[in-house]
């Protein structure tokens, strides 16, 4: 079966500083890939990188197959992204937010499909309200309604729990796993434990070079994070 | 439900991106009531710094550049405002997700602003006409005041959508907008306001004035506009 994601000696230099440096991966469909660094590790660059939202320096990265830079709109259509900023406009209704994204997409029944996302992540009953009345955790709750409108196969995960209380965690964390099935999911996190027990493939990321990359199976948790914590003592590039 | 998805057309992706930009201003009301506020400050200033014209030939003669004065820093607050919603919460980025032409965003935002000034104006030109003109007599053809209106308007939107964008990321983006916007605008804003001057004032050969005015006004918003759509996908994706 064909890689969710392949990259080769993918680079991004911002400056003279490299922030990502010739990392090489495979990705296979299905998996959960947990990236871990400390600040300024390079993690979001290539979640930027591997999203389309920023252009590689140097190097080459295919999504399902799909050459990012050159069909990076075929890509997209298989992409979703969940960050801690939720890009929904919040004077816009929750049911406005999510017809907008899904007629950009071109969604065939937009509004079927807004009704099915906004019923998954049960938010239904709040759909005419803007979503600037909305608390932290259901803006979350949308956000992750946004980004599976088009039901994308891969699903890139930024932090997505910065700012969510426990309760909001634990909600975020079974609309996840109620998601998982056929979908490649790629996850920035600070939280060694949470990540560490989400993925099926690690990544470890230090001054925008690889570190360590596997199956979770490889890796034994203690020395896992004994790793981890070597590479936050060696800071950023 | 397993979800299908076709390429939604050039002009569809436009349209939709239009109607959030007005779908948010109606319910906020937030760039209208700003850029309509602020004019009406201004003509106030004006009314009190040219109270104490006595001669009526001066007023019809300031009459075009006061107009342009005031059209140019009205559509400067609300190129502003026009990315803020988009930076919030990381929209523009969520767009950017989106397979779509980066033009397209262009085009939906510039035709958002031009109708977001160009309803300022409906509001604000009565008044100007009310504040200065009433007592003097504007030449027979004022009706013609909307074709400068109008070239003015989508080549002020049009370029400032563009450098808004590039400077929505900048430190100091009001005062960088605005170091960037006047310059590269001044041909066009030279253009109408002669135009306009000629069309208040009415003296003979007035037209002589008018249609050049307005050729070179229209001429240079088809060129920078065409070089705004072009030049957007690299600036938006910088």
């Amino acid at each position: 079966m064909q890689a969710a994601i392949t990259t080769k000696k993918l680079s991004k230099v911002f400056g003279t500083r490299k922030a990502v440096d010739n990392i090489s991966l495979e990705v296979p469909q299905g998996a959960f890939l947990s990236i871990f660094g400390p600040n300024g590790a390079g993690k979001t660059t290539l979640l930027r990188m591997l999203s389309t939202l920023s252009r590689p320096t140097s190097g080459t990265a295919k999504l399902m197959g799909i050459d990012l830079k050159e069909d990076a709109d075929k890509a997209r259509e298989h992409i979703g992204l969940i960050s801690h900023n939720s890009m929904l406009y919040p004077d816009l209704t929750a049911e406005q937010n999510l017809l907008l994204y899904a007629q950009l997409y071109g969604v065939q029944n937009p509004h079927e499909r807004v009704m099915e996302m906004l019923e998954a992540v049960e938010l239904k009953h709040r759909r005419l309200d803007v979503v600037r009345t909305f608390s932290r955790g259901m803006t979350q709750r949308l956000s992750i309604a946004r980004a599976l409108i088009n039901d994308p196969d891969v699903v890139f995960l930024d932090e997505p729990y910065s700012g969510l209380d426990p309760h909001a965690v634990e909600i975020f964390d079974e609309l996840i796993a109620s998601q998982r099935e056929g979908r490649t999911f790629v996850m920035v996190s600070h939280d060694l434990q949470k990540g560490f027990d989400m993925c099926t493939h690690a990544l470890v990321l230090a001054r925008g070079k690889e570190v360590a990359f596997g199956p979770k199976e490889e890796f034994e948790f203690g020395a896992f994070s004994l790793l981890y914590r070597e590479t936050v003592g060696m800071g950023v590039s | 439900m397993s979800v299908v998805l076709k390429t939604p057309s050039t002009f569809q992706q436009y349209k939709t991106l239009l109607r959030k930009d007005l779908e948010q201003e109606f319910r906020t009301k937030e760039m209208i009531t700003s850029m309509g506020i602020y004019a009406l400050l201004v003509l106030v200033v004006f009314g009190a710094a040219l109270g104490q014209t006595t001669q009526a030939l001066d007023l019809l003669q300031v009459s075009g550049g006061l107009l342009w004065t005031l059209i140019v820093f009205t559509s400067l607050l609300g190129l502003n405002r026009s990315f803020n919603h988009e930076k919030e919460q990381g929209c523009l980025e969520g767009i950017l997700l989106v397979p779509l032409d980066r033009s397209v965003i262009f085009l939906a935002k510039a035709t958002s602003n031009i109708l977001f000034l160009l309803a300022v104006e409906v509001i604000t030109v009565p008044l100007f006409y009310f504040f200065f003109l009433t007592a003097v007599t504007p030449g027979e053809s004022f009706w013609l005041l909307v074709l400068p209106l109008l070239v003015g308007t989508i080549g002020m939107a049009g370029i400032g959508t563009l450098l808004s964008t590039i400077t929505v990321n900048t430190r100091g983006k009001d005062v960088m907008l605005a170091v960037l916007f006047v310059p590269i605008i001044f041909p066009l804003l030279f253009a109408c306001a002669s135009a306009t001057t000629a069309i208040i004032v009415g003296a003979e050969g007035a037209m002589d004035v008018f249609y050049p005015a307005l050729l070179l006004a229209a001429g240079y918003d088809v060129i920078m506009l065409l070089l705004s759509w072009v030049l957007y996908d690299f600036v938006i994706s910088a």
